[in-house]
């Protein structure tokens, strides 16, 4: 369906449609599970599977709409029914606050993120790695460490998820070595 | 002299005329007649409402309007709720403080929307305003019970204290003592945001007891079950209640003194609260069921059959929020309980969960549209949707005027068809007339739009997120929709065309908010040198825009008209298109 667009404001020469989305990393931070590329492909070539989007919603950034203080409150309840990936991190702050400072090796300004709104190192790590600005191949070369109660510092990835979560007081992103 | 006696009404009596108009819409409407009128109104406007903190300066709005009494600021776009604006944007309430404290010593009431407030701002408000009677703060952030502390000391005639949904550092419990033993004005309280560590309980309970006109209480997570029968004892006048945790060791005393005090609150018409339920202690609430208007269960992690049996007591709920564990028989027995229902939200209790963990479709929500006459407005979260639902919801109640429905996971089709939802949602504008605030989900094609700018006419919001084919969407809507004020998009197909082919739009509008479309660096640009009325802000926390192709899609786009100019207090984050963009970026 073609329809004239009545333009007040038109780009000098644009073809819109003739760019190439996928190499601008625009759907970087959402598109956590590299093989699933289903998602970018469906605006391009328009056909897509629904059951490529299954897993798409632990990457997604504010999906489904549910606000933070809700999923915060409703983390941290003792009777619950939610599946043990949902008992994530409750209490262990005075403060309603969940956010924990992160920092980057040889970056001088540290950063702070929501580590409620996390239930996965991969979801985590993807937030991390966007923060500082390290794409694609790059990501291989930094590892994620984290800061715990008792100041001994550990490979994120190595404990469980809960465990991290509970005993985590800040984090940092290093170079890995060989 | 004919002219002159047409317009001698006296000030005061068009002044006493205007003192009966209330909303701000019909205000703006009086302002706008003529000159004399614009300046009678603006001397006798005593609320001032503020929708975008940045659409307009505090120097402008004291100007304007010298003597108003009450108002209300809201900051950060609606998607800071699912944080999907980073931390840092904006929305500073202080530079407002400041300007007020010196103009408007006289000044009531402050209720505040998603912005951040800190504790000078607190101590500066304490300080400044000697009858300030309410402060609302809903989603806000930046403070600590510090700043809360200073409040409760100096403010003696403080009515109202509501902390809807803010995050406070809670750095101590005891900031309800600084309230003074004189003070008794307290009428409405709202600390369900608060900690859930240690809480000062006798000082609440000498505040509550002293505060007898105290209508609303809404306390937080740390009030233990056995706490609440000894504060209840003291406000048997409360109209509004928020329990703390409704968790205890199940004993007989507990529970009969509890049930006990409940019954003797013979006002008692809105409850919420309820972290940590356990069943046993419900039926506790059962005698004052039948006067509920409002019960809020969307912390209550309990089933089906216990919720079931709560909502047979409450034949007169006009609200209810609740967890999707109320499933589809209890929305059936909700229709057919509560026929004076209003408005309805039903929340995911494992929204990441790929499988549904609850037996709750779309066979709820049809079954509450059908039976609840009143129904107006519906938040709902499911797993699946059909057209043919959407319709027989639109036909049996075309009185909605808030409709969002989340499909929780993106672009999901009609589950009987497989086809897009366009036709279902169509129906909804359609036949809902009336319908004020609109979010859309599942599988949507570029269809939805043109219905949504055809029959839309009375559409103020409309939050769309993976839907669409094209800038014709977008163009359908910014088109098509006559009353729209507010517009929030992510994860669509929408770019420059259409965006640029509607710029004079976005000045009708409140905002326009855009993320992880594809809207060019270059378009955003243009719409900034050639719209000096509207802000045009790239937010993108890869770097500097222009490190990259002019023609790359920006990350995150927030458009808002404003009269005070492009703002200073952005992030390193956020940049302003303005009419000099062009040559400072290049």
């Amino acid at each position: 369906m073609c329809m004239e667009l009545q333009l007040g404001l038109a780009l000098p020469g644009s073809d819109t449609w003739s760019r190439p989305l996928l190499k601008l990393g625009l759907y970087e931070d959402i598109n956590v599970n590299r093989k699933k590329r289903g998602f970018d492909h469906g605006y391009l070539e328009d056909e897509f599977s629904a059951a490529s989007f299954k897993n798409y919603e632990k990457g997604l950034v504010g999906w489904p709409p549910v606000e933070t203080w809700r999923r915060k409150k409703l983390r941290c309840q003792v009777h619950n029914h939610m599946t043990a990936a949902e008992n994530g991190y409750c209490g262990g702050r005075a403060s309603n606050s969940s956010y924990v400072k992160v920092k980057m090796e040889g970056v001088v300004i540290a950063r702070k993120i929501d580590i409620s709104i996390h239930q996965s190192f991969e979801t985590l790590t993807t937030t991390i790695m966007t923060m500082f600005d390290i794409f694609d191949e790059n990501r291989r070369s930094f590892k994620l460490t984290y800061q715990d109660k008792e100041g001994d510092w550990l490979i994120a990835e190595d404990v469980p998820w809960r465990t991290f979560v509970r005993s985590l007081k800040c984090l940092k992103l290093i170079r890995s070595r060989g | 002299m004919h002219k002159k006696m047409a317009f001698s009404f006296p000030d005061e009596v068009l002044e006493h005329v205007f003192s009966f108009i209330q909303s701000d819409k019909d205000r703006n409407a009086v302002s706008m007649v003529c000159k004399s009128w614009y300046e009678i109104e603006r001397w006798c406007r005593r609320k001032v409402f503020v929708g975008n903190c940045y659409a307009v300066s505090p120097r402008m709005v004291i100007r304007r309007f010298p003597e108003f009494r009450s108002i209300e600021l809201k900051g950060k776009p609606h998607f800071a709720d699912f944080n999907l604006v980073p931390d840092g944007w904006g929305g500073y309430v202080f530079p407002w403080i400041a300007e007020m404290a010196g103009a408007y010593p006289w000044l009531e009431e402050i209720r505040l929307k998603r912005m951040v407030v800190t504790d000078e701002s607190l101590e500066l408000i304490a300080k400044s305003f000697k009858n300030f009677k309410v402060l609302v703060l809903s989603s806000c952030e930046g403070f600590s019970t510090d700043g809360l502390a200073a409040i409760a000391a100096s403010c003696k005639n403080l009515k109202e204290l509501d902390l809807r949904d803010c995050e406070v550092d809670d750095l101590s419990a005891h900031w309800l003592s600084h309230f003074p033993e004189t003070y008794t004005s307290l009428v409405s309280l709202n600390i369900s945001c608060l900690g859930s560590d240690e809480a000062s309980f006798s000082a609440l309970e000498r505040l509550v007891r002293r505060c007898t006109n105290l209508k609303t209480l809404r306390l937080n997570r740390a009030v233990p079950l056995d706490k609440i029968a000894n504060i209840l004892r003291h406000a048997p006048q409360l109209v509004e209640f928020g329990t703390g945790t409704y968790t205890a060791d199940v004993r007989p005393d507990v529970y009969s003194d509890l049930a006990g005090v409940l019954s003797s609150c013979k006002e008692l018409k809105s409850l919420s609260g309820f972290w940590d339920v356990i069943p046993d202690y419900l039926p506790a609430i059962y005698p004052v069921c039948s006067k509920l208007t409002s019960l809020n269960l969307s912390y209550a992690t309990i089933q089906s059959p216990d919720l079931i049996k709560l909502v047979s007591h409450c034949p007169n709920l006009q609200r209810l929020l609740v967890l999707d564990y109320i499933e589809d028989s209890g929305l059936e027995v909700l229709a057919s309980s509560c026929k004076d229902l209003q408005e309805l939200r039903v929340f995911p209790s494992d929204p990441f969960g790929a499988e549904p963990n609850v037996s709750l479709t779309e066979q709820g929500l049809v079954a509450v549209s059908l039976g609840c006459p009143k129904l107006q407005s519906v938040l709902y979260f499911c797993r699946r949707m059909s057209n043919e639902a959407l319709v027989t919801i639109a036909r049996s109640r075309p009185n909605f005027t808030r409709f969002r429905l989340c499909i929780i996971e993106p672009k999901t089709a009609d589950y009987l068809t497989l086809e897009p939802l366009d036709v279902g949602f169509g129906a909804i504008v359609q036949y809902c007339k009336d319908l004020r605030r609109l979010s859309l989900s599942g599988l949507l094609t570029d269809r939805v739009f043109e219905y949504i700018g055809t029959y839309a006419k009375k559409l103020e919001m409309l939050s769309v997120a993976f839907a669409g084919d094209s800038d014709l969407g977008l163009h359908h809507v910014l088109s098509g929709c006559e009353s729209l004020r507010k517009l929030e998009i992510r994860d669509c197909p929408f770019g420059d065309k259409a965006l640029l082919a509607n710029a004079a739009k976005l000045e009708t509008m409140r905002s326009l908010w855009m993320s992880s479309c594809a809207v060019s660096f270059a378009a955003c640009k243009l719409l900034g040198q050639k719209m000096p009325r509207l802000n045009v802000e790239v937010i993108d926390e890869r770097g500097p825009p222009d490190s990259r192709p002019e023609n790359c899609p920006v990350d995150k786009l927030y458009i808002y008209r404003s009269i005070a100019g492009p703002r200073f207090d952005m992030p390193p984050f956020v940049w302003t298109m303005d009419e000099d963009s062009g040559l400072r970026l290049s």
